[in-house]
């Protein structure tokens, strides 16, 4: 274990070092600082379309740091021959990737929690409502363990595939795994939906991770909406995001230990 | 103990890696996913989503996280083509701001509005394809709000504004509005529920809710002290006048009577007034029609409802159609179909219109071989003056023909229905009809030489100025 809490340290210290995140990190943290005023574009209540545009920044920034986090990782390793000097310590592979993996994550939990800050004190101190500010940190906890598992579908996919079209596969997965459930849902309360379509939608949706699993804005968003069971909801998505994560590591790990480097 | 071989651990964490790939599918489509359906997809009408009109580029933005924000800026685009007369450009707007944020009330009752009344002819004369349209919109947008009454009221106010039929529909949809509590913070709303029993039928009923809702206005009106709110006395004095007003009615229509099973003879609605029909309709060029024709009936306020459509139209009925009957909706009219609806207006006992269809041809195409053109009457739709005569349920009203008084087409109730067959040929003036001028007229119709045809000018014919 010690060598993976040492590696994820490590990692963690080279991300927050890392130029380019640290820009998009400040690019977020203004567009977040900026919100309130895009209210006045809606015809509905500029609370809802502050949240929800809030939300959306923390979203696709996130979204945006996790996939350029993990996908240069490994292969800068190799690229810098780094990897060999900790390669020939007693450290696995196994223990490397998972290192790499945690530490990735901590650093994308340190910059989310900076942003959830940011949040927590618009609407706290600017929007006069602290209890909006709280509950929509339950959103970004859900965004976290969406990210967490984009995450791990870049670093399995880091194992064999150079870091652009990484990025851009990675990006593609996400899109279509945050659309999946929406496409499948679509079919499925479309009566007139063909079957072979149906079929389909719930194949690729079954495969791919469902990064819709974790898009819980429509409480926080319209407070109005009934949401049924949501603690056993949050439960049952959380599972499910551990249980792919792990899926894709041991991907990661099967493929990273015959790799040649 | 001898340590696991490498390939060992490779197979035990390949096999584990698979049962967790068959664990993750089972666990998403039963654990994870009908929650998700049910809680937080941005497709929540269920059955009542509108298919058809919504493509994949479309749900792409629901992607980014931003749609309410896009759903706001999209609407607030929509404003300019309403002022530009763009409404074709409008319906895509809806459908994409109603996806984006299904919570946006104002969206859906403008998008019903602007579906069911906007799109007319050169006359003026609404698009009734679209009305199935119009419907599918609020009952997807009440489904998807159902917190709130506004939007069963909206979908209640279309059945019984433009509709102006199928009241039991309007019922319907009032009743749920006033099952909602928000509708108590706009108390006079509620009364439309009233006249909405009146319409159906339902009395007693009407009845009943006058006093629930005079109940609750004077409670409103004790606890206003001060008498601050106008509106407030307003609504409990208007309450009052209409359930006066309706139970002198009930009394002079001989509702009560007939419920103890007594004669209606001593009544208003007796004997049945005849309401001498008769109509003469020429096709004068292609696609215009001239309906004349006599109707004994005191003009004010008697408009009769003219329908010229497909003889198989969709979900037809006599006079009409069950506008919600169809299951799949999408916002794009059938456009070879054919539905005209127009209302004939009475003066001087007579009616004379000219119908030119022939400017509109997408939303006339004449593409069926025949048509039926109808004359509906309808007395729970005529104004109090009139049903003062005719009753609720028309059993005032009688023709020389007796088979225009039906029973059959409305539950419970005498309307006046007459139709005439038409073809393609005859309305566009082809084929045998070449050159012709194609007349069809009733047995009762009465010429004249008289000119009808200008409603704003003659005397009207009030007792007393020449009316009977």
């Amino acid at each position: 274990m010690k060598p993976i809490i040492a590696i994820a340290k490590a990692t963690v210290g080279e991300a927050i070092r890392r130029r380019v995140l640290l820009i998009m990190l400040f690019i977020a943290t203004i567009l977040l600082f900026v919100a309130p005023l895009l209210g006045v574009l809606s015809q509905r209540s500029e609370q809802t379309v502050l949240t929800g545009f809030v939300l959306g920044i923390v979203q696709l920034s996130s979204a945006v740091i996790a996939i350029t986090l993990t996908v240069y990782m490994l292969p800068n390793e190799v690229e810098r021959r780094t990897i060999y000097t900790i390669l020939s310590k007693p450290v696995q592979r196994y223990q490397f990737l998972l290192g790499k993996y945690l530490g990735a994550i901590a650093a994308l939990g340190l910059m989310m929690g900076l942003m959830s800050c940011v949040t927590l004190v618009e609407f706290g101190i600017i929007q006069h409502n602290w209890g909006k500010g709280i509950e929509l940190l339950q959103g970004i906890g859900m965004f976290f363990v969406q990210m967490s598992l984009l995450a791990s579908v870049a670093m399995c996919l880091s194992t064999f595939i150079a870091p652009l079209v990484n990025f851009f596969l990675t990006g593609g997965i996400y899109l279509i795994g945050t659309l999946g459930y929406a496409f499948f849902d679509s079919f499925n309360k479309n009566p007139n939906a063909p079957g072979f379509s149906k079929a389909l939608a719930w194949f690729v949706s079954t495969i791919l991770p469902n990064f819709a699993s974790y898009n819980v804005q429509n409480k926080l968003i319209n407070p109005d909406s009934v949401i049924v069971d949501p603690v056993q909801y949050h439960i049952n998505a959380v599972i499910y995001g551990v249980v792919y994560i792990t899926i894709m590591l041991i991907g990661g790990m099967l493929i990273f230990d015959r790799r040649e480097v | 103990m001898a340590h696991p071989s490498k390939s060992g651990i490779r197979k035990k964490l390949l096999s584990l890696g698979l049962c967790l790939v068959g664990f993750q599918a089972l666990w998403g489509t039963y654990m994870v996913y009908p929650r998700w359906s049910r809680n937080y997809s941005p497709v929540q009408q269920g059955k009542d989503l509108i298919s058809g009109s919504l493509s994949a580029d479309q749900m792409l933005f629901a992607l980014a996280g931003f749609r309410e924000l896009i759903a706001g800026i999209l609407w607030v685009r929509a404003d300019s083509f309403f002022e530009s007369g763009n409404y074709d450009a409008i319906l895509p707007i809806i459908r994409l701001v109603t996806f984006l944020d299904p919570h946006q009330i104002d969206v859906y009752a403008t998008g019903m509005w602007h579906i069911g009344y906007n799109f007319t002819d050169e006359e003026q004369r609404s698009d009734r394809r679209y009305l199935p349209s119009a419907l599918a919109l609020g009952k997807e947008g009440s489904s998807q709000n159902s917190n709130t009454y506004e939007l069963f009221f909206e979908t209640a106010w279309l059945w019984y504004h433009k509709i102006d039929d199928n009241y039991d529909r309007a019922v319907g949809w009032m009743e749920k509005a006033d099952s909602v509590a928000d509708i108590k913070l706009l108390p006079a709303r509620r009364n439309l529920l009233s006249r909405l029993y009146e319409r159906n039928g339902q009395i007693d009923k009407a009845l009943d809710h006058w006093f629930t809702v005079l109940d609750a206005a004077e409670v409103s009106y004790q606890a206003d002290k001060e008498r601050r709110d106008y509106s407030i006395r307003q609504n409990r004095d208007t309450i009052e006048n209409n359930l006066d007003n309706l139970l002198i009615r009930m009394s002079q229509r001989g509702h009560f009577a007939s419920k103890e099973g007594r004669s209606l003879d001593d009544y208003d609605v007796m004997p049945p007034f005849d309401v001498g029909f008769g109509v003469k309709v020429t096709v004068t060029a292609e696609r215009v029609l001239r309906i004349q024709g006599n109707w004994d009936v005191l003009s004010v306020g008697t408009r009769i409802r003219c329908i010229l459509r497909d003889a198989d139209y969709p979900n037809a009925i006599a006079g009409g159609a069950i506008w919600d009957a169809g299951s799949d909706m999408s916002f794009e009219p059938p456009r070879d179909q054919t539905y005209m609806m127009d209302s004939l207006f009475v003066r001087n006992q007579r009616f004379d219109k000219t119908v030119d269809m022939s400017r509109d041809p997408t939303m006339y195409p004449f593409t069926k071989e025949k048509y039926l053109l109808e004359f509906y009457y309808n007395p729970r739709s005529a104004p109090h003056h009139i049903q003062d005569k005719f009753g609720w349920n028309g059993e005032g009203m009688t023709d020389k023909t007796t088979t225009n008084i039906r029973t059959d087409i409305r539950p419970g109730q005498r309307c006046f229905y007459y139709a005439i067959e038409l073809t393609r040929d005859e309305i566009l003036l082809r084929k045998g009809s070449r050159g012709k001028t194609v007349t069809k007229k009733s047995d009762s119709y009465r010429e004249t030489k008289e000119d009808y045809s200008n409603t704003d000018t003659g005397k009207p014919d009030l007792p007393g100025q020449g009316g009977q």
